[in-house]
């Protein structure tokens, strides 16, 4: 007869007793966009590394950002951020965060606005040029209330822990609307920094969102950043960084954006059929149930071939032909076209360089 | 700032759900009218502010 011993461990660090990390991407492998963007800081947005985002306003400073290979060892990527245009004269109203938006039912083991309220860990490797000090603000977007702390930089890579406290006070929804957003304060007016850093749980006062000693990333255009391994997870301590295969994580990003794109050698497509001389529609199946209903956009050209016809179009000009409701596993779109015989099936290709189509369902 | 545009009726589908947004940098988005996409949140925020959409091309 065998024995089955199971081995008693406290909940403190187990987050459900599946996958601990709540954050996606952490370790900066999947970069459906781009892998560098140049002059990032004029409007948020996402520009490389999936699901991290930049989130900025009313400063002159700017950046280069990239998923970069310069990374501590056990990884391979990391977001860098390299200062191009410095912004000295900091006004009240400006801000720069890197930060990730967590799906709120994403996040329910932390027994948040509960008695039991579990704490939490943000752990991450970091670097920059020189040392600086920097905030991070978890924000609970569905009762507006945040934590914060700040960490510091140094020349080599260093890994930070941030354990927060549990927070008996606002539930987190559980739907698909943003939860926490995890946010790096890089640059902040007096707006953000002028009170007393929130370290407790309390409602947003926008005041205390970072510290006014923190170091501004827009200082000299001599200075980085560079980040990878971020893990935020359920407990009083961080664990090793949970590594994810490149399909996991491409997998879970794809729920928040999917991108076709094709060569000229290509003949990656989307198959359609013609409802008029100037209409025709396609249905594209997505390889994960998206967030939501996503934003759409093109770049490039496009054909679509039909039985014995053919048109170029801009990739811009594709709208959505039906708007799906409940689980969001595919979408109707449609183009406006010519010489279409009406009836006949066909595809939409991507055969000129640089055609690509965006599905975009970020928090 | 972006700019906001209604499309054309549909030859076959009549009124588009959607809104074309333009951004500074000249791309395109089309913003399906649902009600969890965040880009349909900051339409929406748009129009309380009293802006309105350009009409649709002709």
């Amino acid at each position: 007869m065998s024995i089955i011993k199971v081995k008693s461990r406290g909940t403190d660090n187990v987050g459900g007793g599946g996958r601990r990390n709540l954050l996606m991407n952490g370790s900066m492998q999947v970069a459906q966009r781009a892998t560098s963007a140049a002059g990032v800081g004029a409007s948020s947005g996402y520009f490389t590394c999936d699901r991290w985002e930049i989130e900025t306003g009313n400063s002159a400073g700017r950046l280069s950002m990239a998923q970069n290979n310069d990374s501590p060892d056990g990884f391979n990527n990391s977001i860098s951020l390299a200062c191009t245009t410095a912004d000295t004269s900091i006004a009240s109203n400006e801000y720069f965060r890197l930060q990730q938006v967590i799906e709120a039912q994403n996040l329910q083991s932390l027994a948040k606005g509960t008695s039991s309220a579990k704490q939490f860990t943000l752990s991450f490797y970091v670097k920059g040029n020189a040392a600086a000090t920097y905030g991070i603000e978890i924000y609970d977007l569905d009762n507006t209330r945040h934590i914060c702390s700040t960490f510091n930089v140094t020349t080599s890579w260093n890994r930070v822990s941030i354990t927060f406290a549990g927070d008996t006070t606002g539930a987190i929804n559980d739907d698909n609307g943003g939860g926490f957003q995890v946010g790096i304060y890089l640059h902040a007016g007096s707006n953000y920094n002028s009170g007393t850093l929130s370290t407790s749980w309390a409602s947003i006062t926008t005041a205390n969102r970072t510290s006014s000693s923190n170091t501004s990333f827009y200082d000299s255009t001599n200075r980085t950043f560079f980040i990878t391994g971020v893990q935020l997870e359920v407990g009083d301590s961080a664990t090793d960084f949970e590594y994810r295969s490149f399909g996991e994580e491409l997998s879970d990003c794809q729920r928040y954006f999917y991108k076709v794109e094709g060569a000229s050698s290509d003949r990656v497509g989307i198959g359609g059929y013609v409802v008029g001389a100037s209409e025709a529609r396609m249905d594209v199946v997505f390889p994960c149930a998206m967030r939501a209903a996503p934003t759409i956009s093109g770049t490039g050209t496009a054909q679509f071939d039909g039985h014995a016809d053919s048109a170029d179009f801009n990739c811009s000009s594709i709208i959505i032909d039906e708007v799906p409701t409940g689980i969001v596993s595919g979408l109707g779109i449609q183009i406006a076209t010519s010489g279409m015989t009406n009836g006949h099936s066909g595809g939409l290709r991507f055969r000129g360089s640089g055609g690509t189509l965006s599905f975009t369902a970020e928090l | 700032m972006s700019t906001y545009q209604l499309y054309p009726d549909s030859p076959s589908r009549g009124k588009i759900n959607c809104v074309k947004r333009t951004d500074n940098d000249g791309s395109i988005w089309c913003i399906p009218f649902s009600e969890d996409n965040t880009d349909y949140q900051e339409y929406l925020k748009w129009l309380d502010e009293g802006n309105k959409p350009k009409a649709a091309d002709k």
